[in-house]
């Protein structure tokens, strides 16, 4: 397998992990602030990848000039603070989710291998395509964490 | 507002160059995150670290630390050195979740796990030092590449940093990435 097979495949790993996590639970688990004092949820950290994913994918490395999801008027906060127990909401963000997901699939099946060595700022730690997948993976694992907890709290469910 | 632990200019993650190229990418988001996770743990003493702050769960900081070195030292002997199956650390082997159910609120066991952590560290270092990323090793009767040990290695540290940004946050309020 190359490498960029190997990214996708890890990538597709960590998406469903975060979908199992969300699984069964109702707009007030989703929304619920679980480990007090942190004010993350379930729902907040879908909205936050969906922003995630398609800031990297789609502004970055399909360089679409779209505003950032999730982030109304640069009000960063909005993405958790507003993750409110409303089944609206929730739907909204798993959709959004996995509308972004699908276009992030679309710029991953135009590359090839060699493509990760190309570097847009020589300067940045996040500099290259490469960089940008492998970023997005440890972001994914980074709030997988937040997630194996605040669902715990929520109804005792543990689990990869 | 920066979201970060430590301010511009005093945090040791920051590097001069950016690495690139898979080999450096890769092993630099390793390093990144075990010196993140070292961060996370700066500054509380034995009844903080071992403090179970996120009910139900059963983790603490310490068992983290504890469970990370058992992690180094898994994947580096069992796996990528090849060797027999070597001594699970804190008798992982007769007791799954001895990482964690032994972290004791004790200076003794706060040396005991810095130290093995360390040194687990340094070995798997020094053995992915040179390591191709294309070699296949045996896992679970399964062969992968280096690749694959590696960035699990990455995401297995990741999802625990979040774990300990959770643990922290309940022990001190102390949030940052």
């Amino acid at each position: 397998m190359n490498e960029l097979e190997a990214l996708r495949r890890w990538l597709d790993d960590l998406r469903a992990s975060v979908e199992r996590k969300a699984e069964g639970l109702d707009a007030a688990g989703l929304a619920a602030r679980s480990v007090p004092p942190s004010t993350l949820s379930v729902l907040g950290l879908v909205r936050h990848l969906a922003q995630m994913e398609h800031h990297w994918f789609v502004r970055t490395l399909a360089r679409q000039d779209e505003p950032q999801l999730y982030v109304p008027d640069g009000d960063w906060d909005a993405q958790f603070r507003d993750a409110v127990a409303d089944e609206a909401v929730a739907v909204d963000a798993f959709d959004t989710w996995r509308a972004v997901r699908d276009r992030a699939d679309a710029v991953l099946d135009r590359l090839e291998p060699a493509d990760l060595e190309f570097t847009w700022d020589p300067d940045d730690r996040i500099g290259s395509v490469r960089d940008a997948l492998q970023q997005v993976l440890y972001e994914y694992a980074r709030h997988l964490g937040h997630l194996d907890l605040l669902r715990e709290a929520v109804d005792g469910s543990t689990g990869e | 507002m920066s979201d970060m632990w430590l301010p511009p200019g005093e945090d040791p993650r920051e590097q001069a160059e950016p690495p690139r190229g898979e080999r450096a990418v890769v092993l630099g988001y390793l390093e990144h995150y075990r010196a993140t996770f070292e961060l996370k743990l700066a500054g509380l003493d034995a009844e903080q670290l071992a403090r179970r702050s996120v009910p139900p769960s059963t983790m603490s900081l310490l068992g983290l630390l504890r469970h990370l070195a058992a992690v180094e030292h898994s994947w580096h002997r069992r796996v990528l050195d090849g060797g027999p199956e070597v001594l699970r650390l804190w008798g992982k082997a007769e007791h799954r979740d001895a990482d964690f159910d032994g972290a004791e609120p004790t200076d003794t066991c706060v040396e005991e796990a810095w130290a093995a952590w360390r040194r687990e560290v340094a070995d798997a270092r020094a053995q992915l030092d040179g390591d191709d990323f294309d070699r296949l090793v045996a896992v679970d009767g399964e062969e992968i590449e280096v690749r694959d040990v590696v960035v699990h290695l990455v995401e297995e540290y990741a999802r625990h940093c979040g774990h300990a940004d959770l643990l922290r946050e309940c022990i001190d309020g102390r949030t940052g990435q």
